[in-house]
């Protein structure tokens, strides 16, 4: 077997099962299995696999993590990424939209709109980008840019299950669960799958970073920019960990003498072990996310400086350091691009917020030697369309898009300095190197080593995939 | 009648046959090579390599499997696909073996050649590759491997003829084989259900481990039936009973039974197959007003010990059975307890089918124990569930009609509470104040923006309406800052979605009606009945579709039932048992019938397993929700059987099946067996029932016990949901729906409302209450046939670290400082309430030593008291504007709260015992229930 954690199976007729048994007793959920080969290594008696324990993937690759930059509520194409001149003819022109799966967003009278952005080209492979993104252009030719992915969904919380996890209508592994499951952690003192959520949680809520079906290790932790990083990882203001170890150690007091008259039930072991190993974290965690330790040069390269692009600055800055600590797979959310009105402003200021603090983490891995190894991706969960409804002179936006959407993708092993696929020329649809979203989920899988239709948990009767039903590489996005 | 038509009986036979004929596979007949070819090679080209390799102009590789040239000719890779006979040196056969990393084919783990196939192909190359255009029927009956093995299962019909005459292993179909009551064995005076695990052990050389003491059987027993633990009076009952053990422990089972409790207990398992929530999910996540009246008459109809076939009917088609019981209604909630909304962003018939796909499969899973999603898009690809059925199935919901249908409250339900509507009152008049503001500042903005271009000022839309040209219309949203606008947007929606929460206390019914599929764009508010159910939308025809597109229907299908069920196809034979009408009315009704009849072999199998699985920890058959070939298959079909015959015998009775289960020595036994390495050796699976299997309490048992031993439960049955505390940073997360925020989670002021057993805890399908998750509470995303019990670090966060947690602590001890006098004292009762056992004097020893220890800890530690909100300041980014902006949202429940005691509130004596009642709480003898 390539990967210790892929099953001895005879196909699918096998009907083989995994359960808790399987997984030594499940120690570790996110922030879980840690310790026990790490901290614990030497007392653990108990554990003899680690679900989180890091592996090889089914192919050779360069990426060996991933931070993907999703960026909520549906970022327009055509203000970012995919300039549409023709919309400058056709601006407030009217717009008549046919066919009958039509949503009542797409009803009344509407316009084409152009875009209140202009664009230039730049790098070396002169990448098509809106001159507000002053910094990210700078390392334009770390990018590949891809414009020819289509989703199935139109609706904000179904698109977003559908990026996130293959399935439109949640429950299903995350992405980043995928991957660790795939490859597990290289540390054993973090989640292997962490989460940077914004401040409200996107639509469709913590189903998005959700492990579904997967066992309890591989769940997305949120990691909180405010508060405790980790729900309840502290005990009430007060209680200090002097008086904290004396109750833990009247709990494995008892819990010793109780073991003793249960021989034979081996989930007790497990249990006893997840204190000690949750006493240990509670010290160690707010060290290792303290982003303060990090000198004013690095800060400022993020944009950390209290302005506007402080907030997603420091997320980046805490990607970085995450996965610099071995983390598998990073998220980070941003938004809402959800822009029907006034798309000028609204994507100007998202921009802005975004824009050092990406140029930042790319520059900042490039220079450290991480971007080679790591895989980062940019994208929404759907475009936006040309068109728009009555709004009134500077006041428009645009609507949802499930056929053309922006995305880009850079470090190791992708098509750097590309750009991938075309949309028609009004924006409206991809009509060059298209591909449904399960090619995608199947190309980043390939990307960080893992074969999607290997990938597989044996779960309600079928084996489950990433993809769903399986789907095919995307060629042009690897360079 | 099922007709299975058998050519061969036994698939044993055929391998053992297989097995050692390889070796001299080329001796292989002419004859029997290209029957060989026809009858499994083709098919498994077909159906496994072609769509890649060869079928529409798809070639991979460069290789093309449709004709024996193509294949000879071979693709891109230098090795030679096929070499008559040698298969060794054949790529088709390399890949197909999984042996070489390079060459891994069918690539997907779901299409993977097994053995037999394997061997299919090897057998055939090696005697030559011979290619034959013949078909099937040229080889019946003669061949020398018996021409097919396996069964052929009649059903309404497949979309080709290759699936319609496929063979099945005669084990995949033990569900759809007739419930055939088998003579119990063993001897007179034993349990039949001893008779039949007993069997098995012989089997197996196992000796079972000896009874359980009676308190560890009380505690398992209580747990089991009502989700909490026995009172130390309830233990001292039972200890003291002077009957002999049986008798003392029917006792016990009787009275547990008789309990209100019980059907809150076994009311979760249901709302666990159900999919239960308060919420629809997705973007609006709106509320759902009604569906606590759902929740309850599931816990109704457990406590009556209604006939389960009369609680499928109810649940399928109340509606159709009597309108006029508002009871029946309120029953057909279920039918709509998937996630949905229909949002203006959406494709109306998509959300429509969207129903429609989750109704058809949930009926499936939950009743059938068959899911039947599998066959939405084709054939199914292991069991014999054509597509056609599918949708037959489907066209009986195809009249179903979303409604929250007028039902008065009646006697049997809880209605109090009510009054904590004045909570939403504060809210709604906070939003009506400030949109009052924002349309006079907006106004006065839009009227200085006339006035400077010298027009005349008029409300947009009219200036719309009339057809002004754009530039002399206001543009929307002029002068309102990003500020405004969030607010403005947060006071419209959150008005909107109040009026989902204040329906909450309105006597009507989430339910359904049968009738046309009203025009609707949108579902912004709770549906009402309509004015005409037959005008005003479209009578709903049945189709086939192709790809699961509801704009791609292909053929035209009936409503009608599973047709592989024995007796069910209407194909062969119409019936009263397996027709569905094609009027509007009485097709839900007809289909309940089918499904609540004892000549349904998968309903009655369902729900006997379903009631096995939440006494032993596993089913006979291990995945409730899949009967089908992919599911586990039953470890004791008889067992299976005899139970499900029983069952419909004692009147579909599911407590007289509690009292059979639990009265066996099975049940009875302990969980600790003398030899448990020897066991655990003989019985790897742990299938043989040898010993009773312990198992980690749920997420709710876990908090309801808490609640019962410190004395806060309070102990009402249903009514509107509660809201206890649940971790302050995940109640004030701001959470987007769609364009707004959600509001916060607040707890009920009052304890008592916060203090109620779980299953009333308002489930909103965004916002989970975090201790309930990490203790692996399932999420209502999907049916779930078995919770986890997994072990992970957040647990050890929640129950160690957590407010709640500690606060049980406190008030446990106060209850043990009030009702003892001594530490000592408080100490024995202690272990008496939360590990139902006394505690020997070496533990009250440790118990005492740890106090002393704590309170000189506590002397040093400055403990303050946990600080309740009364509003909330909240950052977001404005969709309007990308800006950030803060906004202020009023906490008026948490404002009035009346706190539960925390460690500041109490002396340092009381605080040493929290911590001793909070190690216990904490400890493996109390989440474990042996």
């Amino acid at each position: 077997m390539k990967t210790p954690h892929r099953f001895p199976c005879a196909g699918p007729r096998a009907g083989w099962n995994p359960n808790r048994r399987d997984f030594i007793y499940s120690l570790g959920a996110s922030l879980g299995s840690v310790a026990l080969t790490g901290m614990l290594a030497n007392e653990a008696s108990a554990s003899s696999v680690n679900p989180m324990a890091p592996r090889p993937g089914h192919f050779p690759s360069k990426a060996k993590r991933c931070i993907f930059l999703m960026m909520e509520g549906g970022p327009s194409h055509i203000d970012t990424f995919d300039p549409k001149p023709k919309l400058k003819e056709l601006h407030l022109k009217e717009f008549n939209r046919s066919g009958e799966q039509q949503s009542a967003m797409a009803s009344g009278k509407r316009y084409f709109v152009e875009s209140p952005f202009e664009f230039k080209k730049y790098g070396q492979g002169g990448a098509d980008m809106a001159t507000n993104w002053q910094h990210l252009s700078t390392v334009a030719d770390h990018l590949c840019f891809y414009r020819g992915c289509q989703v199935e969904s139109v609706n904000h919380p179904t698109a977003m299950y559908h990026m996130n996890t293959g399935n439109q209508f949640g429950g299903d592994p995350a992405i980043g669960s995928w991957v660790t499951y795939g490859l597990g952690s290289e540390n054993q003192n973090l989640p292997g799958f962490v989460v940077l959520p914004e401040v409200s949680y996107p639509q469709g809520g913590a189903a998005n970073w959700g492990k579904g079906y997967l066992p309890a290790d591989f769940q997305g932790t949120p990691l909180r920019s405010s508060g405790s990083p980790i729900l309840d990882l502290q005990p009430p203001k007060g209680i200090t960990p002097e008086h904290q170890r004396k109750n833990l150690d009247l709990l494995a007091r008892l819990n010793q003498k109780h073991a003793e008259s249960h021989p034979g039930h081996q989930d007790l072991a497990a249990r006893m072990a997840n204190y000690e190993l949750a006493f240990r974290m509670q010290m160690q965690v707010p060290d290792i996310i303290d982003i303060g330790k990090e000198d004013q040069r690095t800060r400022e390269m993020y944009g950390v400086d209290g302005g506007d692009t402080d907030r997603f600055g420091r997320k980046c800055l805490l990607a970085r350091r995450l996965i610099e600590k071995g983390v598998r797979f990073v998220q980070l959310y941003a938004g809402s691009w959800d822009s029907h009105d006034y798309i000028g402003r609204a994507h100007g200021n998202l921009v802005r917020q975004v824009d050092k603090p990406i140029a930042g983490l790319i520059q900042d891995l490039a220079n450290r030697g991480l971007l080679d190894e790591t895989l980062i991706v940019w994208c929404g969960e759907f475009g936006r369309s040309p068109d728009n409804g009555v709004r009134g002179g500077v006041a428009y936006g645009r609507d949802h898009n499930p056929k053309a959407m922006p995305m880009w993708i850079a470090g190791g092993g992708v098509n750097a300095g590309h750009t991938i696929g075309a949309t028609d020329e009004t924006g409206a649809e991809a009509v060059d190197v298209v591909h449904p979203l399960k090619n995608l989920h199947v190309t980043l899988l390939r990307l960080l080593g893992l074969d999607d239709n290997k990938l597989t948990y044996f779960h309600g009767g079928r084996f489950k995939q990433l993809s769903q039903v399986g789907g095919e590489v995307i060629p042009q996005l690897f360079g | 009648m099922l007709r299975f038509i058998i050519l061969m009986e036994l698939v044993l036979t055929f391998v053992l046959f297989l097995a050692t004929s390889v070796v001299g596979a080329e001796t292989l007949s002419k004859t029997d090579a290209e029957a060989l070819f026809v009858l499994k090679v083709k098919p498994l080209l077909n159906s496994r390599c072609v769509v890649c390799h060869g079928k529409d102009g798809k070639i991979k590789g460069g290789l093309d499997l449709q004709t024996r040239d193509t294949m000879l000719k071979g693709g891109d890779s230098d090795l030679k696909s096929l070499v008559p006979g040698k298969p060794e040196e054949s790529l088709i056969y390399i890949a197909a073996t999984w042996a070489n990393s390079d060459y891994e084919m069918p690539p997907k783990e779901n299409d993977r050649l097994n053995e037999e196939d394997l061997t299919y192909l090897k057998q055939w190359i090696a005697a030559g590759a011979p290619w034959s255009e013949k078909s099937d029927s040229d080889f019946e009956g003669h061949n020398k491997w018996g021409a097919k093995e396996g069964l052929q299962v009649v059903t309404s019909g497949g979309l080709a003829d290759d699936w319609t005459n496929r063979r099945y292993k005669q084990e995949n179909l033990w569900a759809y084989q007739p419930v055939k009551r088998p003579v119990v064995p063993g001897g007179a005076g034993q349990h039949p259900v001893d008779a039949f695990i007993e069997m098995g052990l012989k089997t197996k050389g196992i000796s079972p481990a000896k009874l359980a003491d009676r308190r560890t059987l009380i505690r398992r027993a209580t747990f089991d039936l009502i989700g909490l633990p026995p009172t130390p009076a309830d233990v001292k009952a039972f200890l003291e009973d002077a009957s002999d053990d049986l008798t003392a422990f029917s006792k016990v089972v009787d009275r547990l039974l008789a309990s209100p409790h019980y059907g809150e207990q076994w009311g979760r398992h249901w709302l666990d197959v159900v999919r239960y929530a308060d919420s629809s999910g997705f973007a609006n996540d709106y509320e759902r007003p009604h569906t606590w009246r759902y929740r309850d008459y599931v816990i109704r109809s457990f406590n009556k010990d209604k006939p389960y076939d009369q609680f499928i009917k109810e649940q399928i088609a109340g509606d159709e059975i009597d309108e006029s019981d508002p009871e029946m209604l309120v029953a057909t909630g279920f039918l709509r307890m998937g996630a949905w909304e229909l949002t203006g962003m959406e494709v109306a018939k998509v959300a429509r089918q969207r129903f429609l796909d989750d109704v058809t499969d949930s009926v499936g899973r939950v009743f059938l124990g068959h899911p039947l999603q599998c066959a939405k898009c084709h054939d199914h690809k292991f069991d014999p569930i054509p597509t056609r059925d599918y949708y037959r199935i489907q066209s009986v919901f195809k009249t179903t009609q979303f409604a929250n249908r007028p039902a008065p409250f009646f006697e049997g339900e809880n209605t109090n509470g009510f009054d904590e509507k004045r909570h939403l009152e504060r809210r709604r008049m906070d939003h009506d104040d400030y949109l009052k503001d924002f349309a006079k500042m907006k106004e006065d903005a839009a009227r200085e923006w006339y006035k400077e271009r010298g027009l005349e000022y008029a409300p947009r839309n009219k200036l719309i309406a009339k057809g002004v040209p754009e530039d002399q219309i206001v543009p929307k949203g002029y002068g309102v800052d990003t500020l405004e606008f969030g607010l403005e947007r947060i006071a419209r929606k959150g008005l909107g979605r109040l009026e989902w929460e204040f329906d909450r206390y309105e006597p009507f019914a989430f339910s359904v009606y049968s009738g046309v599929t009203p025009e609707r764009e949108s579902v912004y508010s709770p549906i009402r009945m309509p004015k005409s159910r037959m005008k005003g939308g479209e009578f709903e025809k049945g189709a086939i579709l192709s790809g699961g597109d509801p704009f791609s229907p292909t053929v035209a299908v009936k409503p009608g039932v599973l047709s592989m069920i024995p007796g069910s196809n209407d194909t062969i034979e119409k019936t009263s048992f397996n027709s569905i009408p094609e009027t509007v009315d009485g097709r839900r009704l007809a289909f309940a019938n089918w499904v609540a009849s004892r000549e349904n072999t998968l309903t009655t199998r369902s729900i006997v397993n379903r009631i096995w699985q939440y006494h032993f920890g596993q089913g006979i058959a291990g995945n409730p929700n899949n009967f089908g070939g992919m599911g586990k298959k039953p470890t004791h079909p008889e067992l299976l059987d005899w139970l499900a015959d029983e069952f419909v015998n004692k009147g579909w009775s599911i407590k007289s099946m509690h009292r059979l289960l639990m009265t066996s020595e099975t049940y009875r036994r302990s969980s600790h067996h003398p030899h448990f390495g020897e066991v655990a050796v003989k019985d790897p699976e742990g299938v043989s029932y040898s010993v009773f299997k312990p198992r980690r309490m749920a997420a709710e048992e876990l908090r309801d016990s808490m609640i019962a031993v410190t004395g806060e439960l309070n102990p009402e049955l249903g009514g509107i949901p509660s809201r206890p505390e649940i971790n302050i940073e995940v109640a004030l997360q701001p959470r987007q729906v769609m364009g707004t925020f959600a509001s916060a989670w607040q707890p009920s002021p009052e304890p008592e409302h916060r203090h109620r057993r779980s299953i009333y805890t308002l489930k909103i399908r965004g916002l989970r209450d975090p201790f309930m998750e990490v203790f692996n509470q399932p999420s209502p995303e999907q049916s779930c046939e078995m919770r986890d019990a997994s072990n992970v670090t957040p647990q050890v966060f929640s129950l160690l670290n957590g407010k709640v947690a500690y606060e049980r602590s406190v008030a446990l001890a106060i209850r043990l400082s009030n009702d003892t006098k001594g530490i000592h004292a408080s100490i024995r009762r202690g272990y008496e309430l939360v590990l139902n056992r006394p505690a020997s004097e070496e533990e009250v020893e440790i118990a005492f030593n740890h106090w002393k220890e704590m309170k000189k800890s506590h002397s040093k530690l400055k403990i303050e008291p946990p600080v309740y909100p009364s509003k909330v300041v909240r950052d977001a980014v404005e969709e309007n504007t990308g800006e950030p902006f803060r906004f202020e949202e009023k906490l008026h429940m948490y404002a009035e709260i009346d706190p539960d005691k925390s460690m500041a509130d109490v002396d340092i004596d009381t605080r040493a015992l929290a911590d001793l009642c909070l190690v216990l709480f904490n400890s493996n003898e109390f989440a474990y229930i042996y």
